[in-house]
């Protein structure tokens, strides 16, 4: 019986320092599950002003490094309900054929609009990836409402200006039914909560997109990403170049994001 | 020992040179080096102007022979603030098409729109005059609660029922609107303007759109993000009140369903074909669909649609087939009201996008009349460049004589249509 001690008392003992070990184990994996989430909701109002917005933005997209397709849209977003779920209106602006065409997410309420034929058409998810708006959701959404964050590892990457930077890598896993991605990877920088770099997953594994945020600059008071780099994860020579301009702080009605009122939008 | 220096020095380039080329072969770090274009600035953000023009070959029926066939159009349409609250909105086109339209001198003008907007800063009260498009019903191919449609079509340019909705004329009306985050009331007053319609190419047709006084009442609401829905009110002079309701749902990530119907009490398709002062009674009309998106780019729509006021299969049999004169009158004024001449009919519509090559989209469109069994076959093969739009398109209408497709004069066409935007 070494150090004087019952069977009972040593097994009480190896009980408590087992409990105790659980009980560190689960406060420290709590409290670096509250980091990730954290950091993950600083990401997000980097990329996302925290008030209505217009910006505008444009698409180019290469095959093989060769320019295949541009566009141009203003889009307005803000929020409408206490659950931080960004609604966006999309208004196309070039190719010269699709100016004046609409799309409104509000969730999973999609719709297009085209002034052309007056016809408010639903979309479902799957149809609104058919087009290049479905890019756009890489900028405004709100991936702390919709994702669970875990931190996987500190690790140093290449930024998308090929800059090393300090990042922490986030694994971000739906936290919602209706959540666009199975799964996503997010570095964000250690130093100052800007996303990096994104890798998104549908709900069977398959990589869907890359996305690099670079040329970071001051709109709306905080330095944001200006531009992205969008990857195709299926065919990686598809590349889309997201550039990001004229942020404007704007009272944007909550009327605008209802279909009854499609036909009645008019552009500044 | 030099020996060994050399190995170590080409082992360490072969090594940088392999992790250069991994660098290299990385598409995740070659497409860092990309350039985005600017983005384009819009002196008009509101304006649209194309030009189109359409050039082909028909075989026709009736010992017609082929022939050529062709068109021209010019599409403009502009829209714009004049003041924070005011909008203005001006919209026409204008056709010319050989073999032209018997009944329109010349080039057809179609003002679409010409109506001023006003709303207040919160976009909670809306207010619109003038000549207004206004068009309701998630239908693709058959809209019975789109109240304001029958007339509106100057002349047809193409079977495409959303190309067809670009060339419709709206109605001169006082259109008041209510909006709240999550439903929608407006109240529609139009009124009789002129009793004929124009057969001058270059006229607005008031008495096509305003032949009768007419008003309707719609309620939309958003039940959840998944489902909306609309219901309607509509009377015009010396007819009685008709009744409207449709539905959209997401029922699945991929799929969105349709639906929508309208009762009333009117004469049937045939008699105000032929002016004749047959009872009204009430019936129906029906379309319901199902959308569906592949991740191949493929977006497949099925719709069944009914038109209790249309002729069935024994109707059509006994009074429309043996009869040329009737056969005109009927189909005519189906397509003047765009009102189904079949009460049973069902449409096909997919869209392929990204056919093989970045732009290229193919469009197929099939309608079956299920009571005399013709049927029409649209093909559109279009490649979209940056400034213009080159298409390929096929028609084949088939059918026995005196059915909706086959009393045709045009059997098969191809065409090619070119479309300049500025």
């Amino acid at each position: 019986m070494p150090f004087g001690t019952s069977e009972p008392e040593s097994a009480a003992m190896t009980l408590q320092a087992l409990l105790t070990t659980l009980l560190i184990t689960a406060a420290t994996a709590c409290h670096a599950a509250l980091d990730a989430q954290r950091i993950l909701e600083a990401s997000d109002a980097v990329r996302n002003p925290g008030r209505p917005f217009s910006v505008t933005v444009a698409l180019t997209e290469f095959q093989a490094g060769k320019r295949v397709d541009a566009s141009t849209m203003v889009t307005y977003t803000r929020t409408l309900t206490q659950d931080a779920q960004f609604a966006t209106l999309v208004r196309f602006t070039s190719p010269a054929r699709d100016a004046g065409k609409l799309m409104l997410k509000n969730g999973q309420d999609l719709w297009f609009y085209d002034p052309s034929t007056k016809a408010s058409v639903r979309l479902s998810p799957q149809q609104r990836l058919l087009g290049q708006a479905s890019n756009g959701d890489v900028v405004t959404v709100n991936l702390a409402r919709d994702y669970k964050a875990s931190l996987l590892a500190e690790e140093e990457i290449q930024d998308g200006d090929r800059k090393t930077r300090r990042t922490y890598k986030l694994e971000l896993t739906a936290a919602v039914d209706d959540a666009t991605y199975g799964r996503i990877e997010l570095w964000v920088g250690a130093d100052n909560n800007w996303p990096l770099k994104g890798r998104f997953f549908a709900d069977s594994g398959r990589l869907l997109k890359t996305v690099f945020y670079r040329r970071f600059a001051v709109e709306m008071g905080t330095e944001r990403p200006t531009e992205l780099v969008i990857i195709d994860g299926i065919n990686p020579a598809s590349v889309t170049l997201m550039r990001l301009s004229e942020y404007t702080a704007r009272n944007i009605p909550v009327g605008w994001f209802q279909r009854d009122y499609l036909p009645r939008f008019q552009p500044e | 020992m030099l020996t060994l220096h050399r190995s170590q020095v080409l082992l360490a380039s072969l090594a940088l040179a392999a992790s250069f080329s991994v660098l290299a072969a990385d598409p995740d770090i070659s497409a860092l080096d990309l350039k985005p274009e600017l983005a384009e600035k819009s002196a008009a953000p509101g304006r649209k102007l194309f030009v189109e023009g359409a050039v082909g070959r028909a075989d026709q029926r009736y010992g017609l022979g082929s022939r050529t066939i062709s068109r021209a159009s010019v599409d403009f349409r502009d829209s714009g603030r004049l003041s924070p609250s005011i909008q203005a909105t001006l919209s026409a086109r204008v056709d010319a098409t050989d073999p032209d339209d018997p009944r329109i001198d010349g080039a057809v003008l179609s003002l679409r729109e010409a109506f001023i907007g006003w709303q207040d800063e919160t976009a909670s009260y809306l207010a619109e005059l003038g000549r207004v498009n206004l068009r309701d019903g998630p239908g693709y191919g058959y809209n019975p609660t789109d109240f304001f449609r029958d007339q509106a079509l100057r002349t047809l340019t193409t079977v495409n029922p959303f190309t067809l909705r670009e060339n419709r004329m709206g109605t001169v009306m006082l259109r008041a609107q209510r909006l709240w985050p999550d439903a929608s009331l407006s109240v529609v007053l139009a009124p009789k303007l002129e009793s004929r319609r124009s057969s001058a190419g270059f006229n607005a047709d008031f008495g096509a759109t305003n032949a009768r006084s007419r008003a309707s009442v719609a309620l939309s609401n958003r039940w959840s993000e998944k489902v909306n829905t609309q219901f309607l009110v509509y009377k015009e002079d010396s007819a009685s009140v008709r009744f409207g309701g449709s539905l959209t749902a997401l029922v699945s990530q991929a799929a969105v369903l349709h639906a929508e119907g309208a009762w009333g009490r009117e004469p049937d398709l045939l008699s105000r074909a032929l002016g004749l002062a047959a009872p009204a009674t009430s019936r129906s009309r029906l379309a319901a669909g199902l959308t569906y998106t592949t991740e191949s780019k493929l977006s497949i729509t099925a719709e069944v649609q009914y038109n209790g006021f249309a002729l069935g299969r024994d109707q059509w049999l006994a009074q429309v087939q043996p009869n040329p004169l009737v056969q005109a009158a009927y189909y005519l004024k189906s397509q003047d009201l765009q009102d189904n001449a079949g009460r049973q009919s069902w449409l096909l519509y997919a869209v392929q996008r990204d056919l093989g090559v970045k732009g290229l989209d193919l469009t197929a469109l099939v309608k079956v009349n299920r009571n005399d069994h013709s049927r029409m076959l649209w093909l559109d093969l279009r490649h979209r460049f940056d400034q213009v739009d080159l298409a390929l398109q096929l028609l084949r209408n088939t059918g026995v004589g005196g059915s909706e497709f086959g009393v045709i004069p045009i059997r098969d066409s191809v065409g090619l249509v070119a479309t300049f935007y500025f």
